[in-house]
């Protein structure tokens, strides 16, 4: 996302357009409009891309802006020039021997970020000064380096650019950093979290991802206690595994640090959106300390041994199962040379009858079947009812309680180590690798509280939700 | 912090102005109470002060959610605990503001109550279209203040780190600019017209239920409220006509009939400064008549600052010898402060002794050259050792009070040896003033640091500062006043063009503004008072829909509903009117006003007729009418009535003056025919009946109604005089 800088009518075309060069008038002018509206003094910002065309965008004296229809101008007067050069105040991260030293990636998203005029939008700022000067506290944790890897919002990432996000992780690894911090656009940050369980095995330091819910531009933020209690427990964590550190509930209290495989973003925009599903996290973040609360993860070592395997296959693919679905979708994948498919089932793995047929020859064709299910909680078990076993004995294979997300990335994972190894890729399938399936669901595994019960109700009174 | 302006042509876009235009202070002019002061005395001040108004909408539903808008809850479902962290504008600055909110380090705590917040107001969820009803509220005020539309409204986020927002920002679109709305106030001599700078259309904020020490806690009802802000242009030029600027304002929004009512809905901020004085911002007053001694006391504020400033400049104080080095603890890194709490462990002064066994820090400041004038009076009753004192507060969060003294007063706290040790440790010279302030280590160095700052703001005069209006008519710091840099576009609401098919819907719909109603009173024959009161009285639209003809009876039913409708309303509700669905409907008094103008009844029974009327809502309204009207027969049960009041008069009153006797009979004759015989006429005719002298008839009998401007002698009685005052 590079900011045309030299473009004197940014983000203004037709009508608005014409209007600034019949008064000579470009972004950045202090103008005096005259229109039959009235009079308006203002600066001229630059208009957002995706905005129409009709009106131009004035910053009044008050800080408000406003916009006037470009019919409406009689006259445009320059009475001025400022040209913002918004910038977040950058210091030099000050380094201290004897703190622990983080890399921090970023592959875009919104950790630390500015406005920009063109989209309207929030664009992400990063250098360790900007973040120094955004979040001083971080020097306090550690010496930062960071590296911009990507500029992409989460819903951007795809394959190739989990292959180089492994490839640089095992590299800070090796380089000797305590702990990689990623941060990450929130939407599919399981899935890179998921992807890098995979890729990037036995790491001897923590690998934490971060996002934001809230945009760091506004003052009721979580970023910056995301990034604070992830880069702690990068840093000093005793963990040493891909997780994600976010916002345990929606008040500032504390972090949650996730398995990579085993989180998922549950709310579109709530801050409390990560949930560790059929499990409970890992640790909990707060305040310069990491508190584990389960007792299966594996410790921070002092080597710097990392195995990295970046290989992806993208021909695989979810499918959704809903009732009606027709046989062709199924058809059309394999015809469209999908390697793996990952169906998503309804409750313990089903399918409907109708599209047994287009299973089969799927299978036949060589296409990988997994079944996972829409449930998100709970595992597959295809024995229990004659639906079940009829879909085994098509080819499908059950991967117990792995989320469907983590099966298709672990999917196309395997099949991008082991292209022409059918039976590696089913065992590695069928094998927890990085906690991706567990063998047993605790009792508070799934814990969806119901609002409005009056034992919730006593809960919610009592605690910060 | 990076400035990232260039260097710009003179000319150009600047925010207004917030130095009063007269740099001369009026240092000599003496502090006089708000009734001995004269508009030229204000005049002399230099005194000056605008309006912001702020006014909920009576919409369904908030501004940017679906939540019902208007409710007021008790209940508490659920909390959020959040911290407010500044953030940079637009234009790569921090505001002023919100570093000091970022210094108090609170904890803000939101009660949630399932009903009236969603996860809207929680910050958890962007915002959903503006509701269109609030736009067309607001644009319809914005055309009665006849203001410039913008033809695109563009979501604002203005900054609040109080916590008051759990955004952190308050959304707001600027609606229109650059109007005014005639200003005629005859009993001020005031007939101009008040300019209006902007209307805005914003969220409403949490309502703070309490703020101890760290923790500040708020309830969520209110926020998303749809409101607009009305902004005047400073040119009110006395208390008094403050006031009734913000009367006028009220007027207008109200003309709307889409405003909400009630504690709470409508509250002010004032803009005041005097000559040589800056703008300082007084917050959320709620009701006019508080206005004129609050501005009243803020201006001789300034003046006193004003004057502390002038001493302070012949005592040759630098600002220099008051600056303090960025971070570190201060009695480390100057030697203006010191820490004493082991000074202080050992006196015999209660408060601070407490504090520092309960383990809290004491330390002294040294103010060089600022000996006696932390007694020197700012406002009635206050020192400016309060101005001080309230930045500690407002800053440093301290729990416990009080939380400082100092050596202008002397050994009422600390004994005089141990202001004589303090003031050798500090190096403190005879003009000096020291403060000593206890609260928790932090908190007290962020306290020391509070001090020095608001002693090198005495040698500018007056800090500009948003105050908090108190009771007693006296005012304090509540915040640094904001900058235009706290505000930066709202990039999660798309810009929202106006249509010209919506303003044009708008103006057809336009209400009719009070000024083109009062005129129009006064052309069907109103006077200037009735016409006024009229204007912007409840029961306007209900007098407009009687339809009542030229003359006399548009005044004698003006006079009626001004004098009963609130009557009936409070014997009925308890209270005045201040709704239209709360009027009877025009159906139940129009046919009186017809039978009126119609010569069936006389004007004099007219209030007694509406009496009967709504005291008697279930019966029929022409078998009340009936008995006011005119009959055949009237005559003669007339004379019928005269000839037994003259049998009747001699057996009673025998002896009476011919006064009392008169008196008596009209009380015998003329209640029957009130309606249908002329009083004066019924009294002539008793005079020549009872053959009384003259000099009885002077006086005007209290008898029915002598349009509108008397009423019965027991019903005056029952209205006490402050019903005359009809602001909110």
């Amino acid at each position: 996302m590079s900011v045309a800088v030299k473009d004197p009518y940014q983000g203004y075309r037709g009508p608005c357009r014409e209007v600034m060069e019949r008064f000579g008038i470009t972004v950045w002018c202090e103008v005096r409009a005259k229109t039959t509206q009235g009079l308006f003094e203002g600066l001229l910002l630059p208009r957002s891309e995706t905005s129409d065309e009709l009106h131009l965008v004035l910053k009044l004296g008050v800080g408000y802006n406003i916009g006037i229809r470009h019919d409406t101008v009689l006259e445009l007067e320059k009475i001025g020039y400022r040209e913002a050069r918004y910038q977040i105040p950058e210091r030099e991260f000050p380094t201290d021997p004897a703190h622990p030293n983080v890399k921090l990636l970023g592959t875009g998203g919104t950790i630390a970020s500015r406005l920009d005029y063109r989209t309207g939008a929030v664009i992400p700022a990063f250098s360790p000064g900007e973040l120094y000067g955004s979040v001083p506290e971080l020097a306090e944790i550690c010496n930062l380096e960071t590296e911009k890897l990507f500029g992409v919002f989460s819903e951007n990432m795809s394959p190739e650019h989990y292959l180089i996000l492994a490839e640089k992780t095992g590299e800070a690894i090796r380089e000797g950093y305590d702990g990689v911090v990623i941060g990450h656009g929130t939407d599919t940050m399981h899935h890179t979290a998921a992807a890098l369980s995979f890729m990037v095995q036995n790491p001897p330091v923590p690998i934490i991802m971060v996002g934001s819910q809230r945009s760091s531009d506004r003052p009721s933020s979580d970023a910056a206690q995301n990034l604070i209690n992830a880069t702690w427990a990068a840093a000093r964590g005793p963990i040493a595994e891909v997780l994600v550190c976010m916002f345990g509930p929606t008040s500032d209290l504390y972090n949650l640090l996730h398995r990579g495989t085993r989180v998922r973003k549950m709310h579109s925009s709530v801050r409390s959106t990560f949930r560790t599903l059929g499990d409970i996290p890992v640790a909990m973040v707060e305040k310069g300390k990491v508190t584990p609360i389960k007792d299966d993860w594996r410790p921070r070592r002092d080597d710097r041994e990392v195995t990295v395997q970046a290989a992806f296959e993208e021909k695989v693919t979810i499918a959704y199962y809903y009732p009606g679905m027709q046989p062709d979708v199924i058809d059309a994948m394999v015809e469209k040379g999908y390697k793996g498919i990952i169906i998503a089932g309804t409750g313990l793995g089903h399918v409907n009858r109708l599209i047994y047929p287009a299973l089969a020859r799927a299978n036949a064709a060589g296409v990988h079947l997994y079944m996972t299910l829409q449930t998100l909680w709970g595992f597959v078990q295809m024995q229990v009812y004659e639906t079940g076993r009829e879909i085994l004995e098509l080819g499908v294979v059950p991967l117990a309680n792995m989320l469907p997300e983590v099966a298709y990335i672990k999917l196309g994972w395997a099949l991008g180590v082991h292209p022409d190894d059918p039976e590696a890729v089913r065992t590695l399938m069928t094998t927890s690798m990085a906690g991706e399936m567990t063998e047993r669901e605790p009792h508070d595994g799934y814990l969806i509280l119901q609002g409005g019960i009056p034992e919730v109700q006593a809960f919610l009174e009592k605690v910060w939700r | 912090m990076a400035q990232n302006t260039e260097p710009s042509e003179n000319r150009g876009v600047r925010p207004p102005p917030d130095v009063n235009p007269r740099t001369d202070p009026a240092l000599d002019f003496p502090d006089k109470p708000l009734q001995d002061m004269t508009p030229g005395d204000y005049q002399v001040l230099g005194y000056m002060s605008g309006l912001e108004v702020h006014q909920q909408l009576d919409t369904p539903s908030k501004l940017f959610c679906r939540c019902p808008a208007g409710c007021r809850v008790r209940k508490v479902d659920a909390e959020v605990l959040r911290h407010m962290r500044p953030t940079l504008s637009e234009l790569g600055e921090y505001d002023r503001t919100a570093l000091m909110e970022f210094k108090t380090k609170k904890e803000i705590v939101y009660l949630l109550e399932r009903g009236t917040v969603c996860t809207y107001e929680m910050d958890d969820t962007p915002p959903f279209g503006m509701d269109e009803v609030a736009v067309r509220i607001a644009l319809e005020m914005a055309e009665m203040c006849n203001l410039n539309l913008v033809s695109e409204l563009h979501v604002m986020r203005k900054q609040y780190l109080d916590g008051s927002i759990p955004t952190g920002f308050q959304r707001t679109a600027m609606v229109g600019l650059a109007g005014s709305v005639p200003f005629r106030v005859p009993e001020l001599g005031v007939d101009r017209e008040l300019r209006i700078r902007q209307l805005s259309l914003e969220e409403d904020s949490c309502r703070e239920v309490s703020d101890v020490g760290h923790r500040i806690t708020f309830r969520t009802d209110r926020l998303g409220t749809p409101l607009t802000e009305v902004v005047t242009e400073p040119e009110l030029l006395s208390p008094h006509e403050l006031q009734a600027g913000a009367c006028l304002l009220a007027q207008v929004s109200r003309a709307t009939g889409k405003v909400r009512r009630g504690p709470g809905a409508a509250r002010q901020d004032v803009n005041v400064s005097v000559a040589g004085g800056r703008r300082v911002e007084i917050k959320g007053v709620h009701h006019h008549r508080r206005l004129p001694i609050l501005v009243h006391t803020e201006a001789f504020r300034q003046l006193n600052l004003l004057r502390i400033r002038a001493e302070l400049e012949r005592r040759g104080v630098q600002r220099e010898s008051l600056s303090i080095p960025e971070g570190g603890l201060p009695w480390e890194v100057t030697p203006l402060v010191l820490d004493v709490s082991s000074l202080v462990r050992h006196s015999n002064f209660q408060p601070a002794r407490q504090a520092v066994h309960r383990g809290e820090t004491a330390c002294a400041v040294r103010l060089p050259g600022f000996g006696g004038l932390l007694t020197h009076p700012t406002q009635p009753g206050v020192t400016f050792a309060r101005e001080i004192a309230d930045r500690i507060r407002v800053i440093a969060c301290p729990v416990h009070h009080p939380f400082m003294t100092h050596s202008d007063l002397g050994a009422e706290s600390l004994s005089s040896q141990h202001w004589n040790q303090l003031a050798r440790s500090l190096g403190a010279h005879s003009g000096d003033a020291i403060v000593v302030m206890w609260a928790p280590r932090e908190d007290a160095a962020t306290a020391a640091r509070e001090v020095l700052i608001r002693a090198e703001d005495a040698l500018v005069g007056i800090p500009a500062e948003t105050r908090q209006a108190f009771p007693d008519g006296t005012t304090g710091f509540e915040r640094i006043l904001p900058g235009p840099d706290r505000m930066y576009p709202d990039t999660d609401t798309p810009p929202l063009p106006i249509p010209d098919r919506m303003v044009s819907e708008v103006r057809a719909r336009l209400p009719e503004a009070p000024w083109v109603r009062e005129a129009r009173y006064r052309r069907i024959g109103l006077d200037a008072r009735a016409a006024r009161v009229l204007a912007v009285a409840v029961w306007a639209d209900l007098f407009d829909e009687i339809v009542p003809a030229e003359g006399e009876s548009a005044r004698r039913l003006a006079g009626v509903l001004e004098k009963r409708i609130p009557f009936h309303s409070r014997r009925m509700r308890g209270a005045k009117p201040r709704l239209a669905e709360e009027l009877p409907p025009a159906t139940r008094l129009a046919p009186a006003v017809r039978a009126l103008e119609a010569g069936e009844i006389l004007p004099e029974a007219l209030t007694r007729l509406v009496d009967e009327l709504l005291e008697n809502l279930d019966r029929p309204v022409e078998e009340v009418l009936g008995r006011y009207r005119r009959r055949p027969g009237d005559e003669e049960r007339l004379r019928a009535a005269l000839k037994a009041a003259e049998l009747r008069a001699p057996l009673v009153l025998d002896g009476r003056s011919p006064d009392v006797k008169l008196r008596w009979a009209m009380g015998q004759v003329a209640p029957s025919f009130l309606g249908k015989v002329a009083p004066l006429e019924a009294e002539a005719r008793l005079i020549a009946a009872l053959g009384v002298g003259l000099e009885a008839s002077k006086e005007v009998l209290p008898v029915g109604d002598s349009g509108g401007s008397e009423t019965r002698a027991g019903e005056v009685s029952a209205e006490p005089a402050r019903e005359k005052e009809t602001l909110p």
